[in-house]
């Protein structure tokens, strides 16, 4: 089997726990859980995101046209990667962000700096990795599918946006080795519910969300990429709690919350 | 058909070259065809301020292509650079999104509406992809009326996602159209072939895409048909503008099928 360098094909010698799923997760706070956001960067000294980012990386392309990865100042160039981080901070504030920031460079191949910050988290083995984007091209369904599979061996949870749109987005239609949200028209992060048999699984808050934006801001923001750091946040808490918890036990695990949420919410009174 | 595809680019080029004046007539309709579009999508989410961007040269910067609404002109004359503002977000990563509150700080916004005099409050931009490639931006500002405005719904963010699919189509057609005329400048100017790259890029491209050369045979066939006299001109017109019309008059109750 073909490898990528740097990345581990064995799982992570782990203790196999059988899972209690208490409610205690929903008092954590994310602590020691580390994060990655693959976006547009993040504003690290947004008052709201002080002390929460861990690091910033930038994709550059190199000489010989390689893409790597340096320290970075740039902050953010569009705002989304701060309005996700944003949004998993108030979820889990003591989780340590780390951005890696893949879109707004001028020059890169969007798709090949997408999959090369995705490689870079699975490298740095992070524990939640936030893809609040994908692509459309169908030369980098094969690569993608390769990447996520090995981040699952690796034992990093990926959670991806689903589109939305009339065509196939990858990685969001790989139900296999990440986690894929859709946005719903909840406002509690915690009151998240799944959709049974469908490719994207989950569906989360991300209809007018209000959430940090550039220059010390906040905006009220809908889409899919919002719902996907609700869940992001939320896997966080779990994770304090649970260290060892494997993707598909965190995968069970966001089922059986999803299950009572949707039971609890099937037995409210009809308005 | 097979003899045509496998000739060498000089060979090719001349043959493109011909119809150079059939590529003209084209673009207009297209851009036309664009406006029409963008007036009935952005009707249809209650909006009347809307605009098409695609990509400017090869550093992922954006330009406005098509626009309407009150600063639709000077629209026309910005650039957003790669990356930057919603639009260069949704272009570069191929997501969806609602921006119900842009006014509220300093932002890439409250620059082009210092420019443009006007008060960008909300945004609603979804990618216009073709081929699996994102080839632009489809953006829909503000409500009809005066503010404040109900955000743009889920259900709209869909509808808009389904005009992005038919605006995306006119929007290859018009880039098309386009690389015709911007060939036979180049030609006519004298450039050298090793100019021409991104002619062959698009050569590579109609090669495989059926779409294309069924619209290339059609605009060629029109050609010889018009070169042939005005008899046959004036039949061909005929024909045309009687499929036209039976097709508008289908497309009241459904689409034409054959």
């Amino acid at each position: 089997m073909e490898t990528i360098p740097g990345i581990e094909t064995e799982m992570p010698d782990r203790r196999e726990t059988y899972l209690h799923l208490e409610n205690d997760w929903r008092s954590a706070t994310g602590k020691g859980v580390r994060v990655a956001i693959v976006d547009s960067g993040i504003e690290a000294d947004h008052p709201m995101l002080q002390g929460k980012v861990a690091e910033l990386v930038e994709a550059r392309a190199d000489t010989n046209k390689r893409i790597v990865f340096d320290k970075t100042g740039a902050g953010d160039s569009a705002g989304h990667g701060t309005a996700c981080a944003g949004i998993i901070a108030r979820i889990a504030p003591d989780a340590r962000l780390h951005s890696i920031k893949v879109l707004g460079a001028a020059g890169l191949g969007d798709g090949q700096a997408f999959m090369a910050g995705l490689e870079y988290a699975i490298k740095h083995r992070f524990q939640v990795i936030n893809l609040s984007l994908g692509t459309t091209k169908p030369q980098f369904f094969s690569p993608l599918h390769d990447l996520l599979d090995r981040a699952y061996q690796a034992g990093c949870v990926v959670v991806a946006a689903a589109n939305n749109l009339p065509y196939p987005s990858f990685p969001s239609v790989f139900s296999s080795s990440l986690i894929s949200v859709v946005k719903n028209a909840e406002t509690d992060p915690f009151r998240f519910s799944f959709n049974f048999g469908d490719v994207i699984e989950l569906t989360a808050p991300g209809v007018n969300v209000r959430t940090t934006w550039l220059n010390s801001g906040h905006r009220t923001l809908t889409g899919n990429s919002f719902a996907c750091p609700h869940i992001v946040g939320v896997i966080a808490l779990l994770l304090e709690k649970h260290p060892d918890m494997t993707p598909f036990q965190v995968k069970s695990a966001l089922y059986a919350i999803a299950r009572e949420n949707t039971e609890t919410l099937n037995k409210r009174p009809a308005s | 058909m097979t003899e045509s595809r496998d000739g060498s680019l000089p060979e090719k080029l001349q043959r493109l070259v011909e119809t150079i004046d059939v590529a003209n007539v084209l673009t207009e309709p297209l851009t036309r065809s664009l406006s029409k579009l963008l007036e009935i999508s952005a009707a249809e989410l209650d909006s009347d301020e809307a605009s098409v961007l695609v990509r400017d040269g090869d550093e992922g910067d954006l330009r406005f292509l098509v626009a309407i609404g009150e600063v639709a002109e000077q629209l026309l004359n910005i650039r957003v650079p790669a990356g930057k503002g919603i639009a260069g977000f949704v272009m570069s990563s191929g997501q969806p999104m609602v921006v119900s509150d842009v006014g509220e700080e300093s932002s890439f916004y409250s620059e082009v509406d210092k420019t443009t005099g006007y008060s960008t409050q909300m945004i609603l931009a979804t990618p216009l992809s073709h081929g699996g490639e994102v080839i632009g931006v489809l953006e829909y500002i503000n409500r009809r009326g005066d503010p404040p405005y109900e955000a743009f719904t889920p259900a709209e963010m869909d509808r808009a996602a389904l005009f992005a699919e038919a605006i995306a189509s006119l929007v290859n057609a018009y880039e098309s159209a386009k690389l015709f005329r911007d060939m036979g400048e180049k030609m006519l100017t004298g450039s050298s072939a090793g100019d021409l790259s991104d002619v062959r890029e698009w050569l590579r491209g109609i090669r495989d895409s059926q779409e294309h050369r069924a619209m290339m045979e059609l605009a060629l066939m029109v050609r010889e048909i018009a070169s042939r006299g005005e008899a046959e001109q004036n039949i061909c017109k005929q024909l045309m503008e009687s499929v036209l019309s039976y097709s508008d008059a289908k497309s009241e109750t459904g689409y034409l099928s054959l």
